[in-house]
């Protein structure tokens, strides 16, 4: 007889030794519903749903706040920065949804105790502990997503310059045709009324040149010119700004070879952070980051020190 | 009285269906972890509880970013219980993910998906995809900033699935911008492709779950051998 045969036998005689499913189970069932439901009645009395602003796509500084119950899926993105944000994003969560659909047929013997079961069992309390850091990680830490702090128009101008095949001409990160300039070396610092009469009418603002006019809509202009705009090596602070770092944030912060090291070192920042999102950080730090410990400085400097500030950090990137 | 019982037996089949549903016999579970049974049905409950307050909330929702997030705030404020309705709704959502995972752990645990009790398990963990869609499709339907951020996020990680990963994103979006087809689309898939999904899948996993019978307590291998097959019960 196989271990099937015998269990069958076995179960038909636990159910005719057991309880009817009315009332045993009816009972417990309806008491914990009725529990359930209070919990949900109270919870929706005394907090409701939260509405915030209404949707602004324009909005880069916006960092959004999943769902607690994705917040370890979030942290996780962070531990694969690059090129392999998708092992976190796509291939551990489809490894873990393969392996719970083939779970039977991975798992056939009769043994069911926890005891019994050794490895399985050690494996769901692993992969309870670690979601349980990591949404412990994510819920202390920033909430910001790599992928969501670039600002959404210059990412319509990527799209759209990937979907021009603007690269067939032009280079940028070392990619691309030679026909044109690079992009990257100084296209980003002309100014973005040049940047917009060049995608007008090339003719305009370079006589002779061999790129075609594109015939864009307006908004196709903007968003090329933010995307150029954000491949700038830097600059548009005044001389004022390494004094204002001086006097604000040295006592703190490291660049290149000056300042101290209580917080962190700054001579990178422009590679990680755009302007944006380091002026949101400088007005108040505790919006993006609830366990900093630096003080806010909106109100300590204006909000055009605060600007230029923020432009000279976005424009470290160590070169 | 006893006329409508015996006019319901005879054609509603009344009488079999209470045998079979509820008179039927379930294995005793040890001791407290009885009540570790009840994750199954509450997690129905709160299906029902969810099914309900959706419907009403469409009765006044618009899936337009023109007038999604005013329909919300009328809901709120204007609406009969409506603050209450959506807050239901809110964390009816919370709830439904949290009991479908604990269900799913008890049966890890227990190893309740174990011979005959395979398709259960495997229509469970689709049940279990379709509450986190509904979760995701749900998040965005406010179109507060909130909303309209995090699924932004959310479709730039589907994007990112190999050579397949951008038409996914298309497919989301309904084109290259999140928009006014990304909302209806969503709100298509929330309230009617779902709905579709998880109904059948419910009413097999429900099948399933009557036809094999509850899954008995686990014992360790050791009672099941020292008793005679057949009689490894529980102590």
């Amino acid at each position: 007889m196989t271990w099937h045969e015998k269990y069958l036998e076995r179960y038909k005689k636990l159910k005719s030794e057991g309880k009817p499913f009315f009332p045993y189970a009816v009972f417990k069932d309806t008491l914990v519903a009725l529990l359930i439901f209070g919990v949900l009645c109270g919870l929706a009395y005394y907090f409701g749903a939260e509405i915030e602003d209404p949707a602004d796509p324009t909005d880069s500084n916006y960092n959004p706040r999943p769902e607690w119950y994705f917040l370890f899926l979030f942290q996780a993105l962070k531990l694969f920065p690059g090129n392999l944000e998708s092992i976190a994003a796509i291939v551990l969560p489809g490894a873990a949804v393969a392996f719970l659909f083939l779970l039977p047929f991975i798992d056939r013997g009769p043994e069911r105790h926890i005891f019994d079961r050794p490895f399985l069992t050690f494996l769901g309390l692993g992969t309870l502990a670690g979601i349980g850091y990591l949404t412990y990680q994510g819920a202390v830490s920033p909430l910001t997503n790599p992928i969501i702090e670039k600002d959404p128009v210059a990412f319509a101008g990527q799209r759209l310059y990937s979907s021009l095949n603007c690269a067939y001409c032009h280079k940028i990160g070392g990619r691309g045709g030679t026909i044109g300039p690079e992009l990257d070396k100084g296209a980003g610092d002309e100014s973005e009324e040049w940047l917009e009469k060049h995608f007008r009418d090339p003719q305009l603002t370079s006589p002779g040149s061999a790129m075609p006019k594109l015939n864009l809509l307006e908004d196709e202009i903007q968003s090329l010119v933010a995307y150029i705009k954000s491949l700038s090596s830097g600059g548009g602070f005044t001389e004022e700004a390494p004094k204002l770092f001086q006097e604000n944030c040295a006592a703190c912060h490291k660049l290149g070879q000056e300042g101290s090291e209580v917080g962190p070192d700054l001579s990178l920042i422009g590679t990680a952070r755009d302007k944006n999102y380091i002026r949101k950080y400088v007005e108040d730090p505790s919006k993006i980051n609830p366990s900093s410990s630096m003080p806010g400085y909106k109100g300590q400097l204006t909000d055009l020190q605060i600007e230029d500030l923020s432009r000279y950090l976005a424009a470290q990137k160590g070169n | 009285m006893n006329s409508f019982w015996e006019w319901m037996k005879t054609r509603l089949g009344i009488e079999e269906l209470w045998n079979a549903l509820f008179a039927r016999h379930v294995p005793e579970a040890k001791g407290w972890t009885a009540w570790l049974y009840t994750l199954g049905s509450a997690s129905l409950f709160v299906f029902t509880v969810q099914a309900i307050t959706g419907a009403l909330l469409a009765m006044n929702y618009v899936p337009s970013p023109d007038h999604a997030y005013d329909s919300i705030r009328f809901i709120n404020e204007q609406v009969l219980l409506g603050r209450f309705l959506r807050g239901l709704h809110h964390w009816g959502a919370t709830a439904m993910v949290i009991l479908v995972s604990l269900h799913m752990l008890r049966v890890y645990f227990m190893g309740s998906y174990k011979y005959p009790r395979e398709a259960t398990w495997i229509v469970g963990v689709l049940i279990f995809l379709v509450v986190m869609g509904f979760s995701f499709t749900g998040y965005l339907l406010p179109w507060d900033q909130k909303a309209y951020w995090a699924t932004m996020v959310g479709v730039n990680i589907s994007a990112q699935v190999p050579v397949i990963g951008e038409y996914i994103g298309k497919v989301l979006k309904g084109g290259d911008e999140m928009g006014a087809v990304t909302l209806t689309r969503f709100y298509a898939i929330q309230v009617l492709v779902l709905p579709a999904i998880i109904l059948g899948a419910l009413a097999i996993h429900l099948f399933l779950v009557v036809w094999h019978g509850i899954s008995e307590s686990p014992t360790r291998k050791e009672d099941d051998q020292n008793k005679n097959a057949g009689t490894g019960i529980l102590q």
